[in-house]
């Protein structure tokens, strides 16, 4: 690892806290997209509203593996 | 009653000049006019005239739309070229060492982070331009906003309270592909309608027009949908 100022400073364990709660307020983001896209669906039906959902899903998806890989990695 | 005392070759006269009354001829050509030809178009195109399969949340069951349309494909081009240079960002990287402070486990993550960024912004760019669509049906003019996914803005207006349509198309870019912005102005209660950055706007604006003399040829003549 780097250098630290502090030695003892639990430098690397506040970064992780940091960088998880940024990434739980991404998924929480995608929920939002996952339910906006539900709206939009509803308010126009254009014929590929499956795909829209679909994108939707897999974004929240990757949203909530790369907040598990950060959870196991880090 | 059967023609029992006419000849048959008058029988076939007749036959004959039932075939070519003015009658029946214009009545084949209203039925040939009423038989538009429905855009068969895929449903991401950005001008869809009498599209099949489309619905919305205010339609009437009765209304008819007429035409269909979106912001010309070509102006999603800057988002997609961002979206290239940050897919290809991290391998960039690799030539400028601005993440090797960081430990390996950390420099993963911060990468796939990225990454999701960088689906974030694809996805939100996709469903804008997809979603926020102009439409005209034989009674009304429709705008659909979507702004940033979260905040939904619907505007629509009589086609009998339209009083001035114009359209704008000038540059390079706008000439070559043929793409404008339509300026509607009405009497209802949102004054201005902005088609921007769509397809042939001259023919969205005869399209309006045409409308626009079919509402008053209603009113006069007092026909109710």
């Amino acid at each position: 690892m780097g250098q630290v100022i502090f030695p003892n400073f639990p430098t690397w364990g506040i970064a992780k806290g940091f960088i998880l709660f940024g990434i739980a307020m991404y998924v929480v983001f995608g929920f939002v997209v996952v339910r906006q896209v539900k709206l939009m669906t509803n308010t126009l039906q254009l014929g590929y509203e499956a795909i829209a959902k679909t994108l939707s899903y897999l974004h929240l998806m990757f949203t909530i593996a790369v907040f598990i890989f950060a959870l196991l990695i880090l | 009653m059967p023609d029992i005392f006419i000849s048959e070759e008058k029988k076939e006269e007749k036959k004959k000049v039932k075939e070519n009354t003015p009658v029946e001829k214009e009545v084949k050509e209203i039925l040939g006019k009423t038989l538009i030809k429905k855009d068969k178009k895929s449903l991401i195109a950005s001008y869809l005239r009498n599209p099949k399969g489309v619905d919305f949340e205010i339609k009437d069951k009765k209304e008819k739309i007429e035409l269909l349309l979106r912001m010309h494909p070509i102006t999603n081009i800057k988002w997609i070229l961002v979206s290239i240079v940050m897919i290809f960002a991290p391998v960039a990287l690799k030539s400028f060492p601005i993440l090797d402070f960081l430990p390996g486990n950390y420099r993963f993550i911060a990468i796939l982070g990225w990454y999701l960024i960088t689906t974030s912004f694809v996805l939100e760019n996709i469903l804008t331009w997809y979603f926020n669509v102009y439409i005209i049906t034989d009674e009304r003019i429709i705008d659909v906003d979507f702004y940033n996914l979260i905040y939904k803005d619907i505007s629509s207006a009589e086609i009998e309270r339209i009083q001035d349509v114009s359209y704008r198309m000038g540059g390079v870019t706008r000439t070559v592909f043929n793409y404008g912005d339509v300026f509607i102005q009405t009497a209802a209660e949102k004054p201005n309608f902005e088609f921007l950055a769509v397809p042939k706007p001259d023919k969205v604006v005869k399209l309006l027009q045409d409308l626009m003399i079919e509402e008053k040829q209603e009113a006069i003549e007092g026909r109710v949908r």
